[in-house]
């Protein structure tokens, strides 16, 4: 095992921290999507790094690819969810959603 | 037929079954503008049909000589005990929903995107659980996990199941970004993604901080799909808000299929299994105690099921967590049984409640949903369905001679047999909660059978003979495996051993 690039490392924390952050403040839904995909940005780059400490770039590289393509089609999804809200709630604000309770 | 070419079909033929089942009801709204989705009803019946078939000649194969692996380039499946039970399950369960759908959504928009979506579930799940490779596993899962995503919010313009899609949508999709750390940290520690060769290289690497992160993340991110209790928030939501069918789907194999993606990926990077036993009993205990005070205070039918599906995730978890603490199968066999039976229970239990809905409410175009009170007296006007709901509800509460008793009775003798104080009082503290769970099943029930008429009743629609057949066979089932248990033994007892061989026993 070879020692791990700090500096890539902390790059995935930072970023999984922006995006965790974002998630747990923000009440409006296409924000929420945003705080998503940076998360998942985290997820890619770990994947990547991954692939470079093992010495198995090609791997770690083709699984950030297939993320991206999953990744990709549960934003559009959420997006598409988005739409939907705003035209039956008529508002994104994630605390005007409070229907389901208990 | 050879083994490859069976589960080779078994997931060609949902997967390629739902682009034509979209096309075919597409062209036919085209081309007829009435009776659009006929094609797309009759073609999703005869896919799963169809997929039955290789799935024989699999199990066949699996009985006489093993686990069978199917390799497609560096892509490696392998029908296992565990696969094989959760396969036939899903697609069983998976055959009476769409049989049921093909009238509960008849005169909705969109038809055909359903059950296409509904083919795509069903071999996400049954892919997920031949997975050998940590990211196919994940692949797979969102698979899963997407088509789950549509079908909830699949009445787009319910404002409430849209509420519940987003809040699914959120906390899936977080979970499933953990996961992808989770991967990250185990390739890059070990260098290998085969689940067989992670846990050789983990069990020669010993203890270190790394995997153990990994663990955590993958328990947290598998954790929100098989609804472990703090995780399990968007479950009540979403189980009552999809149309009925797909809460029978979710309920009775989507949180399975979520709990056996998370023993796989968890069994390959834990180093101790006492300590992981003890804390998947432990989440047992938590399930079956919030679930069941939840379920206690709902009024709406569909939400007290969603949250009783809570608590029986909490029997499975007592099971496994009790077999993989002592490393012996009996209670991983009973909590694989229980597995089928909640499936069976679950399943008619939202099926009866979903055609009661249907026939009450949605026939009269009202997407409200259907309270306990409004089925005061449905024995009456609906002798049949009533009937079918009373035997799923007391199967569930554990009511002998129905199958839920026996499941529930076989993780409990696993429990006292392992001899451990914990997993002895774990039993005991499960069983009370049984009881409890009688407190929100034997009301309903009462109210059906002994209570007035409601107006709602009174006003209801007929209930369709293709919304009961299924109900049929499944409660048949029910009582089946109450009577005669070790008619699944021989699913049950190789799920046990593969469950042992992913934690090393």
């Amino acid at each position: 095992m070879t020692t791990i690039p700090y500096i890539d490392m902390l790059t995935v924390m930072i970023v999984f921290g922006i995006g965790l952050y974002t998630l747990l403040i923000t009440r409006n839904l296409i924000k929420v999507v945003i705080a998503l995909q940076i998360l998942v940005k985290a997820g890619m780059i770990a994947l990547v790094l991954a692939g470079r400490i093992n010495g198995q770039v090609m791997t770690g590289q083709s699984i950030a690819l297939t993320v991206i393509v999953a990744d990709t089609i549960v934003a559009v999804i959420a997006l598409a969810l988005a739409v939907q809200v705003k035209k039956h709630h008529g508002t994104v604000d994630l605390d005007k959603l409070r229907n389901l309770k208990g | 037929m050879t083994a490859q070419t069976a589960l080779t079909l078994l997931l060609a033929i949902p997967l390629g079954a739902a682009p034509v089942i979209y096309l075919a009801g597409r062209i036919a709204l085209k081309t007829r503008v009435k009776s659009g989705g006929a094609s797309a009803r009759i073609l999703a019946v005869l896919a799963l049909l169809a997929a039955m078939v290789p799935l024989y000649y699999a199990a066949m194969h699996f009985t006489s000589t093993g686990p069978l692996t199917l390799d497609i380039n560096r892509i490696s499946l392998q029908m296992d005990g565990i696969s094989l039970l959760v396969a036939l399950t899903a697609l069983i369960l998976g055959l009476c929903v769409t049989f049921f759908s093909t009238k509960y959504m008849q005169n909705d928009e969109g038809e055909e995107k359903f059950f296409a979506l509904l083919m795509i579930m069903i071999v996400g799940i049954i892919g997920l659980v031949c997975a050998t490779d940590l990211f196919n596993l994940w692949v797979w899962f969102e698979v899963m996990a997407v088509s789950s995503y549509l079908l909830v919010a699949f009445y787009r313009s319910q404002p409430d199941a849209l509420e519940a899609g987003v809040k699914y949508l959120v906390q899936s999709a977080t979970g499933s970004v953990f996961i992808l750390l989770g991967i990250a940290l185990t390739f890059a520690q070990t260098g290998v993604l085969n689940l067989h060769e992670i846990r050789l290289a983990v069990s020669a690497g010993g203890n270190s901080p790394i995997i153990l992160s990994a663990s955590v993340l993958m328990l947290i991110g598998f954790g929100v799909k098989a609804a472990l209790v703090p995780l399990h928030t968007w479950l009540p939501d979403a189980h009552s808000q999809a149309p009925s069918g797909i809460s029978a789907m979710l309920s009775g194999i989507v949180i399975e299929a979520g709990l056996v993606a998370l023993l796989r990926s968890t069994g390959a990077v834990i180093v101790s299994h006492t300590t992981w036993g003890y804390l998947i009993m432990a989440f047992g205990a938590l399930n079956l105690l919030v679930g069941n005070l939840m379920a206690l205070r709902q009024t709406q039918v569909k939400r007290m099921l969603a949250y009783s599906s809570v608590s029986q995730m909490g029997y499975i978890l007592v099971g496994i967590g009790v077999a993989v603490y002592t490393l012996q199968p009996e209670g991983a066999a009973g909590g694989f049984f229980h597995v089928i039976t909640h499936s069976l229970m679950k399943g008619a239990a939202f099926l009866a409640a979903g055609a009661l809905l249907y026939a009450l409410r949605m026939a009269h175009h009202n997407h409200e949903p259907l309270t306990v009170s409004d089925l005061d007296g449905a024995s009456q006007r609906y002798p049949v369905t009533a009937f079918f709901l009373a035997v799923a509800l007391l199967a569930l509460g554990g009511l002998p001679p129905l199958a839920g008793f026996m499941s529930k009775w076989q993780i409990f003798v696993a429990g006292f047999q392992s001899g451990n104080s914990l997993a002895i009082a774990l039993v005991i503290f499960a069983a009370i909660n049984s009881v409890l769970s009688l407190g929100y099943y034997a009301p309903l029930v009462n109210r059906m059978y002994r209570h007035e008429p409601s107006d709602l009743v009174k006003e209801g629609k007929p209930i369709s003979w293709v919304m009961v057949l299924p109900l049929v066979i499944m409660t048949v089932a029910i009582v089946a495996l109450g009577i005669w248990p070790p008619l699944v033994r021989w699913l049950t007892t190789p799920a046990a051993m593969s469950l042992l061989a992913i934690f090393g026993g």
